[in-house]
């Protein structure tokens, strides 16, 4: 074994998950009287076919790499972050308020609007943080509690102050300026939804692997996520460490939400709440709370998601056993704890069997 | 590995029971020997396609088309209700064939702003809105563009007529969802259905404005209880329901009363409602419903194209005079004098001779 | 033949090492084996391949004189084959007589407890082991813990006992109760096999000693015919004192001085009280106590993990009542935690980085924030060096998968690397193997003689009086006395632990 075999593991584990996933899709596609290889052909097509294609897909997943990360980094510092889809409303908000509210040219705004978000979602992270660090409150109740306020806020919020003309359930539509769409990449991609936000995405991946790996900030949060005591008696702060632990996911799925309201979408739309939050999960789950695992991740669920409609269009699939595979896919592809149990059986089994 | 064989199962078991519902519903099931060329593509808004409203009637109409004119149907779900995620399932249908394109609700307005230039060589057709860019500086409906409207305000009228004529006193209320146009013209047209009623047949109906209540939602189905068993509690006897989620909720307040011996009623909107009140056998509280034929809008546009009679770039209107609005022909709560009375007055909104106003004017909110 | 349990050429491996290779015992009737050995010499994997736990790569297994093949604890509990885990498996909030049929539940929709309750109250008294059957596990001493786990093996009739390090959790007059009623087990016929790497308590009660080093058997020897010295070297390979050398102490000024000090616990009770001594520049003052009595409590509020009540801590002459840990860190006071596991490493970080836990924001190992890799890199490696830190990959070894010996020679390591002015040492040889223990030791005196000040807290009196060169009693939270170790003896101390002021009965 190399020194990487953890990593060189998790890999492996990834991509047999994937495997099983897709082989329990296919087995609902065959129960169901469709032809598999034909579906994930123009599943894989509608997700690759052409420039266009490839950049809705790296769009949608832009978000996903967000959440994804948001959830991971929460993971890898002994913190569950269910509460990514209230922070991505959340830090929307501030996004779509800042964005309607004032008119300064694009390089100025968007700085801001992406710090508004940032700090959007880091403030709504920021109550179950210090809910858990004074009450020990469980975050996990926490911040599904926080996602429902999120949603209500939204509701009431976008409505009475940034109310589209016609538009009843949705803000106004944000100016240009505001956007993080250009139209130089629109049109190297030609016409697809594609935006800065991918690219702000994947350099905040960057950051965070570094920050997680090679900084005191990373180190201090890991050791307190693995061990809170023995942090404690290290003389770390571990209140501090899971408040801002808590505050810094908040932020990442913040920001999720400002590429994803004005980025690929082009305002806030109340009454749903983001399933990328959810997702967001699955993408930390096969990506083993890895910051490139989770980039790798949200790619394939962006795929998935994208490509989905051409495969429903292309053949008899309807949409809703269309989402089921989709579901299918994306929750074994999760159940990387399984794959570890059968990797482990299989080597020592290997092992036994090559002793006699 | 016992785990995951455990899942193999359930998988399995899940997959056949949507075998067995996907069999009933399966949407191409058609006459094969009338087949023609044409691709008939729709995208769905939020919700699911049997919401018994906007989805379900378009989709009903293109069914129809796929049944009668042999055309290849096909609806697709979005991922979300974005611009993008509408755009990106008209690109998908496009990119399969499907080149006739309807998709309901003014939520796909923007987005056909777009499509009609991005897929000029497929037609749109869009209910209940118009297409306009992002900021309402420029509408413009481009040759491959139809936009239709409808009259909700003759609808609301004819229910109003009907609703009064059957019960001929007491207290009338109303439940909207969001304060938008199409809400707001079918409360128009009930008020002045039941003033017409009042002053033509000798009705005493009451609508006090304190029964007259834009819930702000269409989804709040408790809300919509709790409005319903106030109005009714304060004596009224019917309501008029244009709130989607929220007249659920009405409609569940109204069907317990029933059952509990009190004679209250709902009247529905969009498609004929008479199922979703049954409470007892055959018994329902639908009085009757204010209909958008939605699904005759469908069948026409697609029909007209066949022929080659494809009206781009026009904004219609359904109205009675093209039997786009109206009541249920069928009304098992309505006495045979109503229903006679009734198709005679809505002869006269069709032929011009009473004039249904789309306008608020001296009405109540 | 007579032999209840033979285990012939029994070998295990797990990836990289050989835990156990071709070990052969055997254990009479009525007799104590003693299986002695350093951590990780593969006692604990050859009594778990025997309770079935693990099965063997090779080997064979035979129980009163019939070959059997063991793959599940289920089947040994069959052969009558109990275990007494170092860990104890039991539910807190049930009562004992639950935790005791638990797996073993009479048959129907509800519970009898009434013969299960009969039968133990029987088996208590036959034994002595005192038990109370309705009370919960979460108001019992931990030696009362362990009496259960020996009740739950003789309610399922087992015959052959297994004793994993059992006396590592108990209090010295705890252990003194175990010695009785493994005698009592024996005299009604029951067979014991004792892990241990303890030698004196394997010359009070074992019958025969079987030395395993490095998988390998060394040695079966009879215990009343062989010396501790032999015993021990056969176990380390190599020779080991047992008395601590070290020169006479010269202490000189104070370098913690602890006045009038009051510590509330967790529990809401005053656990310290009115406590006053000091700790002297090249000097190792013992707190000697009984386990409980505010020992924890007080290096708690010296560490400042916990909050004072009143009273004040000087070091090196300051007020430090108000500095944060980290503050009191890098003011010069280093803490070696009771518990290593759960207060003194990252299990799942590297050696590497569980070596600069408390100075990672030193500049010696970061700048601006980021890591100085190299830095910590070559700490740990001098770390490893100089405590003679064993593990399988060096400083990037996953701190879980090193020996309790090992992890607790780095921590060792990490204090003392530190240079503090007082290193506070609770318990540092904890579990650990004679050689180990030797090895530490040495160390602290270093330390001292090094001047600098060292703080003692052992629950073995042993240690305590090898060790220090004052002795602190502590009982009930109070200060009891000062003794100085070369002018005292067991007896004193343990008198005083009990809380009889020196001189009292004299």
């Amino acid at each position: 074994m190399n020194l990487n075999s953890d990593k060189f593991r998790a890999l492996w584990v990834a991509l047999i998950s994937v495997f099983l996933g897709l082989v329990a899709g296919a087995i609902l596609m065959a129960l169901t009287g469709h032809n598999p290889f034909e579906g994930y052909t123009y599943l894989f097509q509608g997700g690759l076919m052409n420039i266009e294609r490839i950049g809705n897909t790296l769009a949608t997943s832009t978000a996903l790499f967000l959440t994804g990360i948001s959830v991971a980094f929460a993971f890898k510092t002994g913190l569950f972050n269910i509460g990514a889809s209230g922070q991505m409303l959340m830090g929307g908000l501030f996004a779509t308020a800042i964005g309607l509210t004032w008119d300064l040219p694009k390089p100025i705004l968007l700085p801001i609007i992406l710090i508004a978000s940032i700090i959007g979602g880091g403030l709504w992270a920021l109550i179950p943080g210090l809910l858990k660090a004074k009450f020990n409150v469980h975050e996990v109740v926490a911040t599904i509690m926080m996602n429902w306020i999120a949603y209500w806020t939204i509701n009431y919020t976008i409505p009475a102050y940034f109310k589209g003309e016609y538009l009843e359930t949705e803000s106004r539509i944000i100016g240009n300026n505001a956007s993080l769409r250009v139209e130089w990449l629109t049109d190297l991609f030609n016409g697809s939804y594609i935006n800065l936000g991918f690219f702000i995405a994947v350099a905040v991946i960057i950051i965070i692997a570094i920050v997680l790996d090679k900084t005191v900030l990373g180190f201090t949060l890991k050791a307190v996520g693995f061990n809170k005591e023995s942090a404690k008696y290290s003389g770390m702060n571990v209140n501090k460490s899971i408040i801002l632990s808590m505050m810094i996911a908040g932020g990442l799925a913040g920001l999720g939400g400002a590429t994803f309201y004005l980025g690929y979408s082009s305002n806030i739309q109340i009454g749903v709440l983001p399933a990328q939050g959810f997702d967001g999960i699955a993408v930390a789950l096969l990506g083993a709370n890895n910051p490139y695992g989770a980039l790798a991740a949200a790619v394939f669920f962006g795929l998935l998601h994208s490509g989905k409609g051409f495969m429903n269009a292309m053949t008899d699939v309807p949409p809703e056993i269309g989402d089921t595979i989709i579901a299918t896919i994306i929750y074994f592809a999760a159940t990387s704890l399984l794959i570890h149990k059968f990797l482990d059986k299989i080597t020592a089994f290997f092992k036994g069997g090559l002793k006699k | 590995m016992k785990n995951l064989f455990k899942v193999m199962v359930i998988v399995t078991v899940a997959s056949l029971l949507f075998v067995s519902c996907s069999k009933k519903t399966e949407p191409t099931a058609m006459a094969e020997e009338k087949k023609v060329a044409l691709k008939v593509g729709m995208v769905t808004d939020a919700g699911t396609i049997d919401d018994k409203s906007f989805n379900q009637g378009t989709w009903e109409g293109i069914l129809k088309a796929g049944d009668e004119l042999g055309v290849t149907v096909k609806y697709l779900k979005p991922v979300g209700t974005t611009e993008a995620d509408y755009l990106k399932e008209i690109g998908n249908l496009y990119d399969a064939g499907y080149k006739f394109i309807v998709t309901p609700g003014f939520k796909f307005e923007t987005t056909i702003f777009k499509a009609q230039d991005k897929y000029a060589d497929a037609k749109f057709v869009i209910i209940d809105g118009t297409p306009h860019n992002a900021d309402y500086s420029e509408f413009r409906a481009e040759k491959n563009v139809i936009s239709i409207f409808f009259a909700e305000h003759e609808s609301g009228f004819m229910a109003g007529v009907a609703a009064a004529l059957e019960l001929k006193d007491g207290k009338f209320g109303f439940i909207g969802g969001m304060e938008i146009p199409a809400v707001q013209k079918f409360n128009w047209g009930f008020q002045q259905g039941i003033i017409y009623a009042n002053e033509n047949f000798g009705t005493t109906i009451n609508l006090d404005a304190e029964n007259i209540i834009y819930q702000g939602t269409f989804s709040d189905v408790a809300a919509g209880q709790q409005l319903a068993a106030q109005m009714f509690d304060k004596g009224v006897s019917a309501i008029f329901c244009a709130a989607g989620g929220v007249g659920v909720g009405a409609i569940n307040e109204a069907k317990s009363r029933a059952q509990a011996g009190e004679e209250k009623w709902i009247i529905g909107v969009d498609v004929d409602q008479y199922s979703e009140g049954i409470y007892e056998g055959e018994k329902s509280i639908i009085l009757t419903s204010a209909m958008k034929r939605i699904d005759v809008a469908a069948y026409d546009m697609i029909a007209e194209d066949l022929k080659g009679a494809f009206q781009g770039g026009a904004t219609l209107t359904f109205n009675a005079a093209n039997n786009g609005v109206g009541i249920p022909a069928k009304n098992p709560n309505l006495s045979a004098d109503v229903t006679s009375k009734v198709a005679k007055v809505y002869a006269d909104v069709q032929n011009g001779t009473v004039v249904v106003s789309a306008e608020q004017g001296s009405l109540i909110k | 033949m007579d032999y209840v349990i033979e285990m012939e050429k029994i070998r295990k491996e797990f990836p990289g090492i050989v835990a156990n290779d071709d070990i052969s015992i055997n254990l009479k009737k009525g007799e104590v084996l003693a299986l002695l050995g350093e951590n990780g010499a593969g006692k604990s994997t050859l009594m778990s391949i025997l309770f079935g736990l693990y099965r063997p790569d090779s080997g064979n297994i035979k129980v009163n004189g019939e070959l059997v093949s063991i793959q599940n604890p289920n089947q040994a509990g069959e052969l009558g084959i109990g275990m007494v885990h170092q860990h104890f498996k039991l539910v807190h909030n049930f009562t004992i007589t639950e935790n005791i049929i638990l797996g073993r539940e009479p048959k129907g929709f509800k519970i009898d407890l009434s013969d299960a309750r009969k039968k133990i109250i029987e088996l208590s008294e036959k034994y002595n082991l005192n038990v109370d059957p309705d009370e919960k596990i979460e108001n019992v001493s931990v030696g009362m813990q362990q009496r259960v786990e020996i009740l739950k093996m003789l309610y399922r009739d087992a015959n052959i006992l297994i004793f994993d390090e059992p006396t590592a959790v108990l209090t010295p007059q705890e252990i003194v109760e175990l010695m009785k009623i493994m005698k009592n087990l024996i005299a009604e016929g029951k067979s014991i096999i004792l892990i241990t790497h303890k030698l004196k308590e394997i010359k009070q009660v074992a019958d025969r000693c079987t030395v395993i080093r490095r998988g390998k058997v060394i040695d079966t020897v009879d215990v009343k015919n062989s010396s501790l010295a032999e015993m021990a070297e056969k176990m380390v390979g190599r020779e080991v004192s047992f008395t601590v050398n070290k020169e006479k102490a010269d202490p000189k000024n104070e370098i913690l001085e602890v006045k009038n000090l009051n510590v509330i616990n967790s529990r809401k009770v005053l656990a310290v009280k009115d406590f006053s001594f000091s700790v002297k520049a090249g000097e190792i003052v013992g707190l000697a106590g009984v386990d409980g009595n505010g020992q924890t409590e007080l290096i708690e509020a010296i560490t400042g993990l916990t909050k004072i009540e009143s009273g004040e801590i000087l070091l090196n002459g300051n007020n430090i009542n108000h500095l944060s840990i980290k503050e009191r860190i890098n003011a010069g006071i280093s803490h070696i935690p009771e518990d290593r596991h759960k207060h003194g490493l990252v299990l799942d970080y590297s050696l590497e980085e569980n070596m600069v836990l408390e100075q990672i924001d030193n500049e010696k190992y970061s700048q601006n924030g980021f890591l100085k890799k190299d830095a910590i890199r070559s700490h740990a490696e001098s770390v490893i060096k100089d405590f003679d830190v064993r593990s399988g990959r060096g400083p990037i070894t996953i701190v879980r998968s090193m020996s309790g010996g090992n992890q607790q020679k780095a921590i060792v390591g990490r204090e003392i690397f530190q240079n503090p002015d007082l290193l506070i040492a609770v318990q540092p040889t904890r579990g650990l193997d004679v050689g180990s223990i030797e090895y530490i030791h040495k160390r602290l005196i270093e330390q001292r003689d090094s001047g600098k000040a060292v703080l003692l807290v052992s629950l073995e009196l042993d240690e305590v009086l090898d060790l220090s060169d004052r002795i602190v009693v502590i009982n009930n939270g109070e200060f009891v006395g000062e003794v100085l170790a070369s002018e005292t003896n067991e007896n004193e101390v343990g008198l005083m632990m009990a809380g009889v002021q020196k001189g009292e009965n004299s």
